[in-house]
């Protein structure tokens, strides 16, 4: 244990040399819980100003930020990319929405997931002020239970619009009726249609490049760490508790079986046709420890060298993280990297703004993160400066290929280091690595531009997160490398 | 309970072939199987010498707390004398692997019919009487979920929100009597009220029951279906005995030494037995008249040989938590607590992880807890059980309690702890650091007394200085994860580097020094709480209607509240679709739907409310408008039907129009005992609501 908060601890100042001391990074605060009349305030009053909670974001494609609450309301907000916070200005859009945890433009209009559903939000005066709340797509079980959150909507690459239905926890909770722990589009009629389960706390979802879904979910009951799944229909994700509607009549499929509990994951994935892993694991503590949004870089290097992989949300370490995915096999499969740290509050939603920087949205509330304040608006932009990173961790045969954002001093690779490990598949809440195994490095090879680095490995297991350990691994110039640590989860070993 | 035993059943099946035909089952020690029934060793020793009751004739007890027999006061009104006739005669019979040994051999049943005779003289003026009501299922409830299931087996057809006693399997379980047959439910509610009157080792532990929960549980473990327990059965009367028999019985009492083990006024003195050898006599393959017999396993009868060749100096210092079985739900130092089978069955809050769950481990826990601490816990205080969303109860050693707690300092002692240093004049950066305005955020999770922020509602931090020693919740502070696995505390000074630089200079020491002299002052709160509901949160419309979602009591999980300025207010069904209460007077406090974790169904600000009767209809839901004066109007469906509901205030009046698009009225219901007027035109329906 001691190890793992040892390793944990550099993780995060090592992450915080990416955003703070050589300036890959810059964050750039638009607005933050310290002002006194924050909404922590004692002094607070409902309309003194912005609970900034953000619980979600879009760009309106005029240049202004759409920003939904957790108190209810949705804000937009002009000149938001300027760096004068004197001329950014928010105007209050609608209100009285029951705790929207999503946003998402449709045609010139706004679409926000709230509890019980998804609402088009309409200013047909043209006052700028909402003035139609339609219902969009409702159709799942709502119980009062406060753990039951919806979150969306999200569009895949045929524009489907996926919907993913928190389970309750506590009392007034019912998952066994109504879509809880699904995730779903909304259909022609407007209605929830449920196309995959075993969702715990599935608070963000995002696409890759090539349009196909992906959520993260939430250490828990059932789940052991923290996994990114592809999303898509007919498959069981893990958690038994969203069971329950298989037996409605709108089941869109059943389960050939369950799968086995009280097992480790490789063997639990075996006994059950429907049971995906996830694309990847984000092991517990050593990556945060609750993932939220998931946001494709795909900004042609205006974010820095990692477009085509995927930004995720870190609640606690109010953190961002960063994720290589491959196709191995027909699926996905990949590593995860720390990226940034030390914002000022847990991040919940992230969104790419026109201008290549990204907006980070942050609440602390219901939790905590080692942010200390309650909210707050981020910007972070790329200065120009590469970070010297493991920018891909693709799987071989017999290894992994490291790609660099630099040329690496080949003296150095000698110091890599690499265990893996699996989880039990069990109904506890959260679970320790099972099964460690050192992984003998049993040589390397570097490319002709000094960026590749292919590892020659003894010992790769499926369905075991295989984490690198390059504390010691410097690039030509002598940098080492801002994360040194690298988690890929090898579902599937490639045959070639 | 069929089933109930099934699996413990197979246990002693399998060792009744081990050790052959028509010999007793073996005694079943919890402490002795859990780590020691694999091979023999001196702890496993240790544990059975103290829990077979050896050290009560031999002396040198190496647990804490000796291990004794029952109290054997009011037998006659407890036990039902058959069934203890055939208990005396053969232990196994009243329940597997009994730690009683076999004291009869050699005895006729005359004998055993006199010592009962004795045994009946033992009554005491102590009430005992049917409890007023029982409920099994409830008494299901309390027997599943407040702990008694980390040492007994679940009840084959209970189903929890986790773990089923269908399948449920361990060796580790503690089996109970057919309590049918020995008790009944007036008996078995005064035990389980408090088990230490007459089981004063405390190895069956006293929970403290609140209310009618030990008439529940004893009507649920004997199985009773009904309601009212002067309508089960009485205990069958024991028969008047004769004087000779009873001083025959008397007689038998102390020749068999029964006052080694049971405490009781009439059973006599106990005369100690030195120990002769390390093998033959106690531990003999066959009775052997005049001593107890074990009927012993090899292993078990190898351990306590390699126990009494050594000297206890040579012990683990872990006997105790073995022998009491503390391990079945504690862990400590990896060893103990919840195993794969009886984890399920520990429940609790899941929004605190494992640890809102699980009993807390003992590592450490003599150097964690303050010894006056220790000694309230053990003791039961008030206000000692600080983890109220455990579910698992820690019971009641009060006999023991300062005994326990002194063992435990000694035991954890570390004396070269590092301390902390304390400033007094960093009270207020105290405050700041449990704060969230620029804090550690403690608040947000902990609870603070009677305060509590939006968090997960963790453990109460407002008095922790009267439970912890300081040097140990520096330590915690600095590192929570190795003291506490598994937590969900974050570390805030990873590295011992502080997260919050602002406060008193980013110093680790400094800092966790202030948060202990602050919560030692007992004064003030944490920066950052809001003022309590009620206040600052009342949404008033004043200029335009504020409209506002939430989940309400008569208006569903879908309910959009509607306040208009003058103080009439309505619910709207947005799942039905339609009015369901109006009020007049305050509109709403938002406390809870803007800024809870876990807001409650909510309810008007007024006491003037009038519900609207709603039934049953096909329509759907599609949303609201508002006009420019922000007066709503709601849009269903009704088959084929669109219809529009408005409504706005005029006067003091409350409008409502409804129009619909296909001709056909659609129904609708009226606030009950308010005035209306109904005005037609067309497809539209205008009724006015009035108060006088």
């Amino acid at each position: 244990m001691r190890v793992c908060i040892y390793i944990w601890a550099i993780c995060l100042f090592a992450g915080t040399a990416v955003s703070g001391k050589d300036k890959s990074y810059e964050v750039f605060e638009m607005m933050t819980a310290s002002s006194p009349s924050d909404s922590r305030s004692k002094e607070w009053k409902p309309g003194d100003g912005i609970s900034l909670e953000v619980s979600g974001m879009e760009w309106m494609g005029d240049g202004r930020l759409a920003v939904c609450v957790r108190k209810g309301e949705v804000w937009l907000i002009d000149n938001a990319l300027s760096d004068d916070r004197e001329k950014i200005d928010y105007k209050l859009f609608a209100s009285g929405l029951h705790e929207p945890l999503g946003l998402l433009k449709d045609g010139n209009e706004l679409l926000v997931c709230q509890r019980s559903e998804v609402t088009r939000l309409q200013d047909n005066d043209g006052d700028g002020v909402a003035d139609a709340y339609l219902t969009e797509a409702d159709g799942w079980n709502v119980s009062g239970n406060y753990h039951a959150y919806a979150y969306g909507p999200e569009r895949d690459g045929d524009g489907n619009l996926w919907v993913t239905l928190n389970l309750g926890m506590g009392s007034l909770a019912n998952n066994s009726i109504g879509w809880r722990g699904w995730g779903g589009i909304i259909g022609k009629d407007g209605r929830f249609v449920p196309k995959s389960l075993g969702m715990r706390s599935p608070s963000g979802m995002g696409r890759n490049k090539e349009g196909d879904m992906f959520y993260s979910d939430q250490q828990g009951t059932w789940i052991p760490a923290t996994p990114i799944y592809h999303l898509r229909p007919g498959v069981f994700y893990g958690n038994q508790e969203s069971l329950g509607s298989l037996k409605l009549a709108d089941a869109p499929f059943q389960m050939a079986s369950i799968p086995k509990p009280n097992t480790p994951y490789p063997e639990a994935l075996e006994s059950s046709p429907e049971f995906v892993p996830p694309a990847v694991w984000l092991p517990y503590n050593k990556m945060g420890r609750s993932a939220t949004d998931i946001q494709l870089i795909d900004q042609n290097g205006k974010f820095g060298p990692f477009d085509g992989q995927l930004l995720v949300g870190e609640f606690t370490n109010a953190a961002v993280s960063r994720v290589f995915l491959e196709v191995v096999g027909g699926e996905y499969q990949g590593a995860c990297f720390p990226f940034l740290d030390g914002f000022a509050a847990a991040v919940v939603r992230l969104e790419f703004a026109p201008d290549g920087s990204l907006f980070v949205g942050m609440t602390n509330r219901g939790w905590s993160s080692l942010g200390n304040r309650s909210y707050g608006l981020s910007r972070v932009r790329f200065s120009g400066k590469t970070p010297f990173s493991i920018k891909e961790m693709k799987a071989k045969p017999d290894g992994f290929e490291l790609v660099f954002t630099e040329e690496v001093d080949p003296a150095t690779l000698e110091s890599l280091e690499m265990i893996s490990y699996t989880y039990e598949y069990s109904s506890r809440y959260g679970g320790d690595e099972m099964d460690t195994k050192n992984v003998a490095i049993e040589g390397s090879d570097i490319s002709d531009d000094g960026k590749t680095v292919r590892l020659k490995l003894k010992g790769l297991r499926r369905y075991h997160v295989h984490e690198l350990h390059a504390t010691g691994v410097k690039s030509k110039s002598g940098s080492k490398l801002g994360s040194p640590f690298a988690y890929y989860t090898l579902n599937q070993i490639p045959e070639k | 309970m069929p089933g109930k035993d099934m699996r413990f059943t197979f246990f002693i099946v399998t060792l009744v072939a081990v050790i052959g035909e028509g010999a007793q089952g073996a005694p079943h020690v919890v402490g002795y199987e859990r780590f020691h029934s694999d091979k023999p060793t001196v702890e496993g020793g240790a544990i059975l010498f103290s829990e077979l009751g050896c050290a009560n004739c031999h002396g040198g007890s190496p647990v804490v707390v000796p291990r004794k027999g029952p109290n054997l006061a009011d037998l006659s009104r407890r036990v039902d004398r058959e069934w203890l006739a055939a208990f005396l005669r053969e232990p196994e019979s009243g329940r597997d692997g009994s730690t009683m040994p076999q004291m009869f051999h050699g005895l006729s049943d005359g004998d055993i019919s006199a010592v009962l005779d004795y045994l009946g003289t033992f009554e005491t003026k102590k009430k005992i009487s049917p409890p007023r009501h029982a409920n099994a299922e409830r008494g299901s409830a309390v027997f599943h979920e407040s702990g008694c299931v980390s040492c007994h087996a679940p009840t084959s057809d209970y189903k929890g929100p986790h773990g089923s006693g269908a399948d449920f399997e361990s060796d580790l379980i503690v089996s109970h009597p057919d309590f049918k047959k020995k008790t009944n439910i007036d008996a078995l509610t005064v035990f389980l009220s408090d088990p230490s009157a007459y089981r004063p080792d405390g190895r069956m532990p006293h929970i403290r029951f609140e209310g009618q929960e030990a008439s529940d549980l004893a009507a649920h473990l004997l199985d009773e279906q009904g309601s009212d327990p002067r309508e089960m059965p009485r205990l069958r009367k024991w028969p008047k005995a004769e004087a000779a028999s009873i001083e025959k019985g008397k007689e038998l009492v102390q020749k068999m030494n029964c006052a080694a083990c049971h405490e009781s006024p009439k059973v006599g003195e106990s005369k100690m037995a030195p120990l002769t050898g390390s093998s033959g006599g106690c531990l003999s393959d066959k009775p052997v008249e005049g001593l107890p017999f074990y009927s012993l396993t090899e292993g078990q009868q190898e351990s306590l040989k390699l126990f009494l060749s050594k000297k206890e100096s040579d012990l683990d210092n872990d006997i105790t938590f073995a022998a009491m079985n503390c391990y079945a739900c504690h862990d400590r130092d990896g060893k103990g607590g919840a195993t794969p089978e009886t984890n399920p069955f520990f429940v609790g809050d899941e929004a605190l992880g494992d640890s809102g769950r699980l009993p807390p481990p003992l590592t450490g826990i003599g150097h964690k807890l303050k010894k006056s601490w220790m000694e309230s816990v053990f003791r039961g205080d008030e206000g000692s059980r600080v983890r109220p969303y455990v579910k698992t109860q820690m019971p009641v050693y009060a006999k023991h309690a300062v005994e326990l707690a002194n063992w435990l300092e000694k035991l954890d002692a570390k004396p070269d702890a590092k301390q902390m240093t304390l400033h007094p004049a960093d009270i207020e950066a105290g405050r700041k650091m449990l704060g969230i305005v620029g804090g550690a955020n403690c608040i947000t999770c902990h609870e603070w007394g009677e305060y509590s922020l939006m968090g997960i509602h963790a453990l109460d931090i407002s008095s922790l200085d009267e439970r912890l020693r300081p040097e140990w919740f520096r330590s915690y502070l600095l590192d929570p994860a190795t003291y506490r696995p598994g937590t969900l505390m974050p570390p805030l000074w990873p590295g011992g580097h502080s997260t919050v630089k602002d406060v008193l200079g980013g110093d680790t020491e400094r800092q966790i020094a202030a948060i202990w002299e602050f919560i030692k002052d007992g004064e003030g709160v944490p920066e950052g709480f809001p003022d309590r509901a009620g206040g600052a949160f009342e949404l008033k419309p004043v200029d335009r209607p504020i409209i506002q979602r939430t989940f309400f009591e008569k208006a569903g999980m879908k309910a959009i509240l509607v306040g208009f300025p003058g103080g009439i207010n309505l619910a709207f069904d947005g799942d039905k679709a339609q009015l369901a209460q109006v009020w007049r007077g305050p509109f709403f406090d938002a406390y809870n739907t803007w800024y809870t974790r876990a807001a409650p169904i909510e309810k008007p600000l007024s006491d003037e409310v009038y519900n609207v009767s709603v039934s049953e209809k096909d329509a759907r839901f599609r949303g609201y408008r508002t006009d420019e004066d922000g007066n709503p109007t709601f849009l269903s469906t009704l088959g084929d039907q669109e219809v529009e509901e408005s409504y706005a205030v005029e006067d003091g009046k409350l409008i409502r129009t409804i129009k619909w698009s296909e001709g056909r009225p659609v129904p609708f219901f009226h606030p009950e005992g308010v005035e209306h007027a109904e005005k037609r035109e067309g497809d539209t329906l205008t009724i006015t609501y009035s108060w006088k």
